[in-house]
Order: C-alpha cells, then sequence, then structure tokens
C-alpha cells in the first residue's frame, strides 16, 4: 500500500459515505496473507453503528494478468454467481477509479473459514469438511456452469482446449524458451484434444486454495478474476492438478478426496454426461499451462520489472508441473 | 587456486545464517517469513546445481545423440557445451514442431529423452519431489 494508512483510511471512509449517504467509520484495515496476485485487505467498520467485516480487493500496478478481468468486470461476475445462488461472498461495493486508492477495487462481505490450501488438506478440524467437500464442489461447479455469461467475458475463438495450447505457445515464444518436452506435450495435446460441444460459463480457477473452507464444507468460492467461457470439463480436471492437493498426492481431487465420487456427483447435479478421458485430458493440458505460466512468473523477476525471489523460483518449479504432464501423457497411452 | 570456503562451504554458510538468525527473528512477518524460506529453498537449489550440474551436462548430451542417433563430439569445456545444447535442443524443439517425431517409434524416442531431462532438473530442483512420486507409485503397486 503506497498511501499512507491515515489517508487510505480516510479515503475509503469518504467513498463509503458518497455510496451509502451514511455515517461511516472504519476501525481497521488488516492485510489479508496469501492472495499472491492482488491486494486484500479485511476492513472492520461501522456503518450508522452497524458493525461489518468486509474484505478489499484492489488492483496494484504489477499485478496485471493479460488474461484477468478487471475489477470491475470481476465484480459483476460476483453479482451475477450471487444473485443465482452461488456459495460467493456477496459484493458490495465497486469503485472504478484508480484515484480514489491507487487502483480499481471492491468491497465483499468477509467469510470465516480457511483458503490456504495446506490447511484445507491439513487440519484436523476440517476432517469433516473435506468429507463434504466434494459433492459441494460438484454442486457448485454444475450451478456455475449454468450462469449466463456476461458479454464481456472472453469466449474461444477455436476449440477450449486449442485456445489453452494456442497460449501456451504464445508464452514460450515471447519468452524465446526452447525447452522439448513442453513441445511434445504440446504437439500431444494438439492431436488429442477433445472437442468441446457446448461451451459454457466458467470460474476459471477453481481449486483448493480458491475456496474459502469452514467446518461446515465449502463457505464461498473466491477469485473469479480467470472467469470466461470454455469447457465445463476444463474445471472437472483442474481442481486434480497435482500442485493443488497441497502435499497430499495419493488424493486426486484436490489432496482431500478421490476423483470417482466427485465426476458422479457433477454428473448427478448438472445433467451432463462426463467423459473421463477429457477429464485426463483437462488435468494434463492444467499442467502444461501451469509449467508455462512458472516460466513466465520467473520471467517478471529476470527481466527486472519485478525483483523477487518467490518468482525466481517458479522457474525451477515449472519442473514439477514437467514431470506431471508426461505422467498423465503415459496414463493416458502416449 | 581460491581461499576456503570453497563455493559449497560458502553456499552452506549462507543458508546457515538464513536457517539459524533471519527465520526465528522474521517469524511473526508472514509474508518476510515465507520468503525467506524461499531463498533458502534457491541456494539449496544451487547447491545441488553444483553438485550434479556437471554429470547432467554429459548426460543430456549424450541422451540427445542416441535420440537424434548421429553422435557428436563433446566440445571441450562446460560454456561451450552448454552454448551447443541450447541450440541442439532449440533446433530439436523446432523438428518437434515440423513434425518430426510425431510417430511412435520416434514419439516414444522423445518422450522417454525429455522425462530424462525433466528428471535430471527436479534431482537439482526438488528432488523430495521425485522421492514422494516415487513412493506413491510404490504403494499403489501394492494395493
Amino acid at each position: 500500500m503506497n498511501i499512507p494508512f491515515e489517508e487510505f483510511r480516510q479515503r475509503l471512509e469518504g467513498f463509503l459515505i458518497r455510496q451509502t449517504g451514511k455515517d461511516v467509520k472504519i476501525e481497521s484495515a488488516v492485510p489479508l496473507a496469501g492472495g499472491a496476485s492482488r491486494d486484500m485487505w479485511v476492513i472492520e467498520l461501522s456503518i450508522e453503528r452497524s458493525h461489518q467485516k468486509l474484505v478489499l480487493r484492489r488492483d496494484t500496478p504489477t499485478t496485471m494478468h493479460e488474461q484477468a478481468l478487471t475489477r470491475a468486470q470481476e465484480f459483476a461476475v460476483m453479482q451475477v454467481a450471487f444473485e443465482r445462488g452461488v456459495r460467493v461472498a456477496r459484493p458490495r461495493w465497486l469503485c472504478d477509479d484508480p484515484s480514489v486508492l491507487g487502483g480499481a477495487f471492491f468491497l465483499m462481505d468477509h467469510v470465516e473459514g480457511v483458503a490456504i490450501g495446506r490447511k484445507v488438506v491439513q487440519m484436523p478440524e476440517l476432517a469433516a469438511a473435506r468429507d463434504l467437500l466434494p459433492e459441494q464442489m460438484a454442486q457448485q461447479l454444475a450451478l456455475i456452469h449454468s450462469l449466463e455469461p456476461p458479454d464481456f467475458l472472453p469466449r474461444p475463438s477455436r476449440t477450449p482446449a486449442q485456445d489453452a495450447i494456442h497460449y501456451c505457445y504464445t508464452v514460450l515464444n515471447n519468452l524465446g524458451v526452447s525447452n522439448p518436452a513442453f513441445e511434445l506435450a504440446l504437439r500431444w495435446a494438439d492431436q488429442h484434444a477433445p472437442p468441446c460441444d457446448q461451451p459454457t460459463f466458467v470460474h476459471g480457477d477453481f481449486r483448493i486454495g480458491n475456496l474459502i473452507v469452514n467446518p461446515q464444507g465449502l463457505a464461498a468460492v473466491a477469485d473469479w478474476e480467470f472467469a470466461h467461457v470454455g469447457d465445463p470439463l476444463e474445471e472437472l480436471g483442474y481442481p486434480c492438478m497435482r500442485d493443488w492437493r497441497f502435499g497430499v498426492g495419493h488424493l486426486r481431487l484436490g489432496g482431500i478426496a478421490e476423483r470417482e465420487p466427485f465426476l458422479q456427483a457433477y454428473e448427478r447435479h448438472s445433467g451432463r454426461k462426463v467423459d473421463r478421458t477429457a477429464v485426463d485430458f483437462w488435468e494434463f493440458l492444467g499442467n502444461v499451462r501451469w509449467g508455462v505460466i512458472c516460466l513466465a512468473q520467473a520471467n517478471r523477476h529476470l527481466s527486472g520489472r519485478e525483483p523477487s525471489v518467490e518468482l525466481a523460483s517458479l522457474g525451477r518449479r515449472s519442473a514439477e508441473m514437467q514431470l506431471e504432464m508426461l505422467r498423465l501423457m503415459r496414463q493416458m497411452g502416449i | 587456486m581460491y581461499d576456503r570456503p570453497t563455493i559449497d562451504e560458502l553456499l552452506s554458510a549462507a543458508v546457515q545464517h538464513f536457517e539459524t538468525q533471519v527465520i526465528p527473528a522474521v517469524k511473526d512477518n508472514g509474508k518476510l517469513y515465507f520468503q525467506t524460506l524461499v531463498a533458502i529453498n534457491v541456494l539449496k537449489v544451487a547447491e545441488r546445481e553444483l553438485k550434479l550440474g556437471w554429470s547432467h551436462l554429459l548426460a543430456e548430451w549424450n541422451d540427445l545423440n542416441a535420440l537424434e542417433g548421429q553422435p557428436r563430439d563433446l566440445p571441450s569445456d562446460p560454456d561451450a557445451i552448454k552454448t551447443a545444447l541450447a541450440e541442439r535442443q532449440q533446433q530439436l524443439c523446432a523438428r518437434i514442431r515440423a513434425g518430426d517425431y510425431d510417430e511412435p517409434p520416434h514419439e516414444t524416442a522423445l518422450f522417454e529423452y525429455v522425462l530424462g531431462s525433466v528428471t535430471r532438473s527436479l534431482e537439482v530442483a526438488n528432488p523430495r519431489f521425485l522421492q514422494t512420486l516415487a513412493e506413491e507409485d510404490k504403494s499403489k503397486s501394492s494395493e
């Protein structure tokens, strides 16, 4: 936060007074751990003596991702989801004017629970929640995939799989990377990409780590900035990726459960028949894409734009995704 | 040539400093604590690369020779090997994109080559990841 705290508090108060026409007092603002790509704050305030706990999500100049939605778009997507009954924090106020807090931001209700992936898969207090999650995740995904996509959402120009492959090639070309493992995987992906008859609204980053979990299970689906129109099956393979199992590798669904009951629950809730081979493929392609993005993240450091040991280290973590993509290729019968 | 500490000893001195002095001091600063753990890990990657880098370079060269079926002589010094390897890999990538490895015998050979190459990367970057996968495969096959 580049603005001094007192100024931040005053400006936010001023914004909320204009929005609500009521007396607003900010009591505290604490940065939220996690959420590497966005600036997040837990804000406690009173609006005419009613105490409220909110989360502020703000753009920072260095965290732009070319495929991500703007704050205004993300806010609109969350409104659509909230109105249709998806478990999502209620979006409250949007400020698209960067001069107020140095970047566009919005406020949403604070949802109690744990989001940090490692804790979700390991905390003994969440054991019962982990039993409920596969069914709840499937049910929420079925609902999300039935949402009417707003006009501004990116739509596939080829099939969704072909788009993802094309994106990976573009990133590799831009970086000037010659990596035979990715080349083999992308070539193979191109020849085995599943068709997609009916693209739907997809969340785009639906996995453990982006789900707020409490003892009753799934409390809220967070991080909507990668929402787009895509293949609903990509969103069944994605939460199975090894990196989102947070160390509990043998449980394919996000380190919490076997995959099959989750897929069956999704079929029941969505009325869609799920092609298991296509889900395998999307898990594989998810690893390719994340492995390629790791190289791009390292480049943010290497280019000197954003010196960060954390970004730098992702360059060498890419090999984990590369090995996993090769293992999945072999399972699929290369 | 140089006085001690050796390069390994220098790195391990830095790791020791981070682990025993810095980590306890930043324990309560979540972000800094995490970034310091990452920095320690980066140093450990460098330590492993120093140990394994040379043998990996040779293995990479030999595997490429085997894949291409046209053995090429090893350049004389490590830097020249690295440059030559980068060139060979660039050419290999171009051939993959051109479809030269689409058919099974070539595709299989390429798969085995990249599997070896990625495994070596992980021996440096994250040997524990390899170990965990091996254990997982073992317990799966014994089920």
